[in-house]
């Protein structure tokens, strides 16, 4: 697995895919969809997906690939490596979302939350397997919100394929498990081995799992916390942890779409008239000021005098 | 031309990011540098930031661009205030208007020195070592020299024709960078397929004076106003229809109409003409031991109690 291109820029979004097998050209194919990394304030996540002839899955049995939770990383990354041996027949593609994607998604004005997005990498990535012309018949995926609305999701936007979706995808069926030791590999590499984009010198690798609830991440947080820019983009601005630690100890940033502040209060703020004021008739009168009006091509412009620098 | 200048702060840790003329900080003709000082606005009588230009011989006023949720960078440092500064040249005449006004009530011709005096704000006599203030004095002054030495009056009819040439300039440049004039909202994306039409002479016109009003006391801004043929803005207030609320007063209320009429005798109900055929046989109709329709509706007859 080359990392190399998701290193050379780790503030984006980056697809590796490995060679696509001529078989998979040729015969029905079935495919698993599976993700590492949705809970943790540090690092990536990764969504995976690996397929294979709906002949050979048997052959997938046969190495034992299983939920990548009940195994370790050398077992992990062992499995990885039949895996990408088998590519005669076995092809893989993964969507690494850098930390820094999934903050200014989830952050940006219009709210772009972690469901959508992994439903649109999972989209994403099932696109790319058609577009490389893999024949597809079956796709297993492991469920994101609730099994029943996702399965209609997808069997509507990708219709002749037969889509399964179930908690759990990644024991039940190889073809999950495969994909879902193929993302966790590959953002186990990168949390190991992360490139931080800011100086931050000798850096303290030791962040634990970047588990909100790990207190070698509550602590490393805490150390790397600038008052002014907040944390490295590693971090999950998102994250509430982040989030709270942020409000406690950085200095404070106010944003024009601050949710606190909306309907009277900001309205106050920003020297608005109540729409009662307009029905009224004596209202105007009194609003404005006594002093005189500043002309338009001023305020327009939003310049003022000043008295005082 | 203009050059973005971030100024060192000096005592205060605070500094400011400014756009200005390269000539407002060239020291090379002059020993001093350009100073920020506090006058009378003479639009609001009140205290306003200028800057006088190296050796005070040009003056500035400062204008700050403002919004909400703004900060700047600025080198290793975050400043919270992100504001931004304008510094762009001004007639030294405005500012030393008022007092020529003000004295200028007195009906004598005296030196200028003597004029422009401020005990709130000492630093209006050096708005007459400006380079054009004493050359353009004739403007809005009468002028008389006496012994080597120029005695000015305010002259209000002078200082109009001045205005008005300044408003006609105003216009020009209006024009000239497509400023949007006219009354109501206009988006500077919007094309017009018909050139703009009538009435827009008028609409520069007063937009001209208004912005020139930044600049002059509210009773001179009037007079302009009158000397420019310009009828005053009829208010909305005015042409607002009185409240419908009735309102409360202590004097016996009075019918707004004399219902009275109907009492004569020429509006007594007179029987309908003409009957339909269908009421006609209705009429007919034996009627007795029936209740007439209005009893339905008037309270019970009391007669029952009895």
């Amino acid at each position: 697995m080359d990392l190399s291109s998701f290193e050379a820029d780790n503030s984006s979004s980056c697809r590796l895919a490995s060679h696509i097998p001529e078989v998979c050209r040729t015969e029905d194919c079935c495919l698993g969809i599976d993700e590492a990394g949705r809970g943790p304030v540090l690092g990536p996540m990764v969504y995976g997906i690996c397929f294979c002839p709906v002949s050979k899955k048997e052959d997938l049995k046969d190495l034992k690939v299983a939920d990548s939770k009940t195994l370790t990383e050398t077992e992990r990354e062992n499995l990885f490596q039949k895996l990408d041996e088998a590519k005669s027949y076995i092809g893989w593609a993964l969507q690494i979302l850098s930390p820094n994607t999934i903050s200014t998604s989830m952050l940006q004005r219009t709210k772009y939350n972690l469901n959508a997005l992994s439903h649109d990498t999972a989209i994403g990535l099932v696109q790319y397997a058609l577009d490389s012309g893999v024949q597809l018949k079956e796709v297993f995926v492991d469920t994101v919100g609730p099994a029943e609305k996702y399965e209609e999701k997808l069997s509507q936007l990708f219709p002749g394929i037969e889509v399964t979706v179930r908690p759990k995808a990644d024991s039940l069926f190889p073809v999950v498990s495969a994909a879902s030791i193929c993302a966790k590999v590959a953002r186990d590499r990168v949390v190991k081995d992360w490139k931080f984009a800011e100086d931050l010198r000798e850096v303290d690798t030791d962040y634990g799992s970047g588990y909100p609830n790990d207190p070698k991440t509550k602590a490393w947080l805490l150390k790397y916390m600038d008052p002014v820019f907040g944390y490295p983009q590693f971090v999950r601005f998102s994250w509430s942890t982040a989030q709270t630690l942020m409000d406690s100890k950085a200095a404070t940033v106010h944003w024009d779409d601050d949710d606190e502040e909306t309907g009277e209060k900001a309205a106050q703020r920003q020297n608005n008239r109540s729409m009662l004021s307009y029905f009224s008739a004596s209202a105007g009168g009194k609003d404005h000021n006594p002093t005189r009006k500043t002309h338009r091509f001023f305020t327009e412009r939003r310049l003022k005098s000043l008295n005082t620098l | 031309m203009a050059t973005k200048k971030k100024r060192t702060p000096n005592a205060e840790s605070d500094s400011w990011v400014v756009i200005a003329a390269d000539s407002v900080i060239d020291t090379q003709k002059h020993d001093s540098d350009p100073a920020f000082v506090r006058l009378r606005n003479p639009a609001t009588d009140e205290a306003s930031l200028y800057l006088l230009g190296s050796g005070d011989v040009q003056l500035y006023e400062v204008k700050a661009f403002q919004e909400d949720f703004r900060s700047w960078f600025i080198g290793q440092a975050v400043q919270r205030d992100g504001k931004l500064l304008f510094v762009t040249p001004m007639d030294p005449l405005y500012l030393i208007l008022p007092y020529l006004i003000k004295s200028g009530k007195e009906g004598k011709f005296q030196p200028v020195e003597q004029l422009v005096v401020d005990e709130e704000f000492p630093a209006c006599s050096r708005l007459l070592s400006c380079t054009r203030s004493l050359a353009s004095l004739h403007h809005v002054t009468e002028e008389k020299e006496v012994g080597g030495r120029k005695f000015h009056r305010y002259s209000e009819e002078k200082t109009m024709s001045w205005l008005k040439k300044k408003v006609e300039r105003t216009v020009a440049a209006l024009r000239m960078r497509n400023v949007c004039v006219g009354e109501g909202v206009t988006s500077a994306t919007y094309v017009r397929v018909k050139p703009e039409s009538d009435g827009r002479e008028e609409d520069f016109l007063r937009y001209a004076h208004g912005l020139l009003s930044e600049y002059i006391s509210e009773q001179l801004s009037k007079a302009l106003l009158t000397h420019l043929g310009l009828p005053e803005p009829s208010s909305p207030k005015e042409a607002e229809p009185p409240s419908k609320k009735r309102k409360l007063s202590d004097k016996p209320v009075e019918a707004g109409e004399d219902y009275t009429k109907f009492n004569s005798a020429d509006f007594a109900r007179k029987p309908p003409k003409k009957m339909t055929t269908a009421q006609k046989s209705l009429a007919k109709v034996d009627k007795t031991g029936m209740k007439p329709m209005s009893s339905f509706f008037s309270p019970k007859v009391k007669a029952e109690k009895k």
